[in-house]
C-alpha cells in the first residue's frame, strides 16, 4: 500500500511534467506571436480570403494556448491544494 | 529576388516556424502529468486538477489543429499567387461548384443535372439537417438572406420557440454550410450563459444531471436523429467538464452546431428570453466560424467570489485578449494573471474576424 509519502511525490512529479508542459506552451506562445506579426507586415494589405483565414486561424490558437495555460495554473493550484492537505 | 518571391519567402518561413513541435511536446507532458494524477487519485472524491488539465489538454489539441489549419491556408495563399511548391499554383480540375456549400459570394453556375448521390453529397449540410430533424429530404435552394450565422441563429431560436419541427429544418436546410457550421462557434458561449442564468450559478459537474434531464428532452423531440453522445458532449462542455469518451463513429461536423443551435433555442425557451438584439453578426465563413468558436468556448464562469473549482477555472480562463473578443473592439485590460504567468506578448495583432465575435448574453463583460 502506498504511502503518504509516496503519494507527495507522485504529484509532485506530476507537477514536474505539468510545469515542463507549461513551459512549452509558453514558447509556443511567443513563437507563434511573432509568427502573427512577420505574418501581418508582410501580408499587410492582402484581402485575400485565405490569408483572413489563416490570421482568424492563428488568433485562435494563441487564444487556445492561452486557455491552456490559464487551466493548467488551476490544475496545478488544486493538486497543490491536495498535497498540502495531506 | 522580385517582391512577390520576398513575401512568399517571409510566409512560408512563418509557416515552417509554427509551434506545432512545441505543442507536441506540452500535450505529452500533460499527457503523462494526466496520467499520473489519474493513477493517484483513483480512489480519491478529490480531482486533483485532473477536470482541469484535462481541458488544457483539449486547448492544447485544438492549438494543435488551428496551426496545422493555418499552414494549410498559408500554403493554399502561396499556391494562389503563383508560389507553390512547384512554383505554379495548382491546377484546378473542372467541376461544376456546389450551390449550397458554395461560398455565397461565388456566381451562379448552370450545372447540367446530376445524379441523386451527387446531389446528396453537394447539399451535405441540407441532407444532414434532415437526418437530424427526421424529415424528408428536399430540393429547398439556399437563402441568401441567412447570411450570418446570428441571424441562422435567430430563426432557429424562433423554431425552437414555436416547438415547430418542420420550420427548424426549413430554416437550417436554407442556410449555406458554413453560415450553418457557424453556429458552433456562437452556440457555445451563449450556452455556458444561459445555463448559468438557469440554474443561478455556473454550471459545474454535479449539474449535468438536471441539465440533461432539463434540456435533453425538448432537444431530442426536435433533433430526433442526434446521436446521443452530441447532446452529451455539448452539456459537459457546459458544465465543464472533460467530454465523454468517444466510441464508435466521429460525429457529423454538422450535428454539433445544430444542436447547439437548438439547445440555445430551448434554454431560452425555458427562460422566457429571447436572442439579445445586439448580438454581433457572426462570421459565416470557415474562418469566422473558427475565430468565433475561439472567442467562446472557454473553461470557467465562475463569478467573482465564487470559491468553486469551476469559478477558479472561470478566472483563470478569462485571460488576456480573450475579453476583448466580448467586448466586440475595445482592448483587452492589462491582466495581471497574464502577466504572472508569462503568457503570450501582449500586442499579437488580433485580426479583423474578432471584430464580429459574439456579445454575450449575461451580464458579464468578459466572456470567461
Amino acid at each position: 500500500m502506498a504511502s503518504v509519502a509516496e503519494l507527495k511525490a507522485a504529484i509532485d512529479v506530476a507537477l514536474q511534467q505539468i510545469g515542463d508542459g507549461q513551459s512549452a506552451v509558453q514558447a509556443a506562445g511567443e513563437k507563434l506571436a511573432e509568427a502573427q506579426q512577420t505574418l501581418a507586415g508582410a501580408l499587410e494589405g492582402s484581402g485575400h480570403e485565405t490569408v483572413e483565414a489563416a490570421q482568424a486561424s492563428l488568433t485562435q490558437a494563441s487564444q487556445e494556448l492561452e486557455e491552456c495555460l490559464a487551466a493548467t495554473l488551476v490544475a496545478v493550484e488544486q493538486a497543490q491544494l491536495y498535497v498540502a492537505a495531506l | 529576388m522580385s517582391i512577390v518571391e520576398d513575401i512568399g519567402a517571409q510566409v512560408r518561413a512563418a509557416a515552417e516556424e509554427l509551434p506545432l513541435g512545441l505543442v507536441s511536446q506540452a500535450l505529452e507532458k500533460f499527457g503523462l502529468a494526466s496520467e499520473r494524477l489519474r493513477w493517484v487519485r483513483q480512489e480519491s472524491a478529490n480531482p486533483m486538477g485532473v477536470p482541469e488539465l484535462s481541458a488544457a489538454t483539449e486547448h492544447a489539441e485544438t492549438a494543435g489543429y488551428a496551426l496545422r489549419l493555418a499552414q494549410e491556408q498559408l500554403a493554399a495563399y502561396l499556391a494562389a499567387i503563383g508560389l507553390g511548391v512547384g512554383g505554379e499554383p495548382p491546377a484546378r480540375a473542372p467541376r461544376p461548384e456546389p450551390r449550397h456549400d458554395a461560398p455565397r459570394e461565388a456566381a451562379p453556375v448552370v450545372v447540367p443535372a446530376e445524379p441523386a448521390e451527387q446531389v446528396r453529397m453537394r447539399r451535405w449540410w441540407s441532407v444532414r439537417v434532415a437526418e437530424l430533424t427526421g424529415g424528408p429530404e428536399g430540393a429547398d435552394e439556399p437563402d441568401e438572406r441567412i447570411s450570418d450565422s446570428t441571424e441562422l441563429l435567430r430563426r432557429v431560436v424562433r423554431g425552437v420557440r414555436a416547438g415547430d419541427r418542420d420550420r427548424l429544418r426549413t430554416e437550417l436546410r436554407r442556410a449555406h454550410a458554413d453560415v450553418g457550421l457557424g453556429l458552433a462557434a456562437l452556440a457555445p458561449p451563449l450556452l455556458r450563459d444561459l445555463a448559468t442564468d438557469l440554474l443561478r450559478h455556473p454550471p459545474r459537474a454535479e449539474d449535468l444531471d438536471r441539465l440533461r434531464g432539463a434540456l435533453g428532452g425538448p432537444v431530442r423531440d426536435l433533433l430526433p436523429g442526434l446521436p446521443a453522445p452530441v447532446l452529451e458532449t455539448l452539456l459537459t462542455r457546459v458544465c465543464r467538464m472533460p467530454p465523454p469518451r468517444r466510441s464508435g463513429e466521429p460525429p457529423h461536423a454538422a450535428d454539433s452546431a445544430v444542436a447547439g443551435g437548438v439547445l440555445t433555442g430551448v434554454l431560452l425557451a425555458r427562460l422566457g428570453r429571447d436572442l439579445p438584439p445586439d448580438l454581433g453578426p457572426a462570421a459565416g465563413g470557415t474562418a469566422g466560424a473558427g475565430a468565433d468558436r475561439a472567442g467562446g468556448d472557454r473553461p470557467g464562469a465562475g463569478r467573482p467570489g465564487d470559491g468553486s473549482p469551476a469559478a477558479r477555472a472561470g478566472r483563470a480562463g478569462t485571460t488576456g485578449p480573450r475579453d476583448s473578443t466580448a467586448t466586440a473592439g475595445r482592448p483587452a485590460a492589462p491582466d495581471p494573471a497574464r502577466a504572472a504567468t508569462g503568457g503570450p506578448p501582449a500586442g499579437v495583432p488580433r485580426p479583423g474576424p474578432w471584430t464580429g465575435a459574439p456579445h454575450r448574453v449575461s451580464r458579464r463583460g468578459g466572456d470567461g
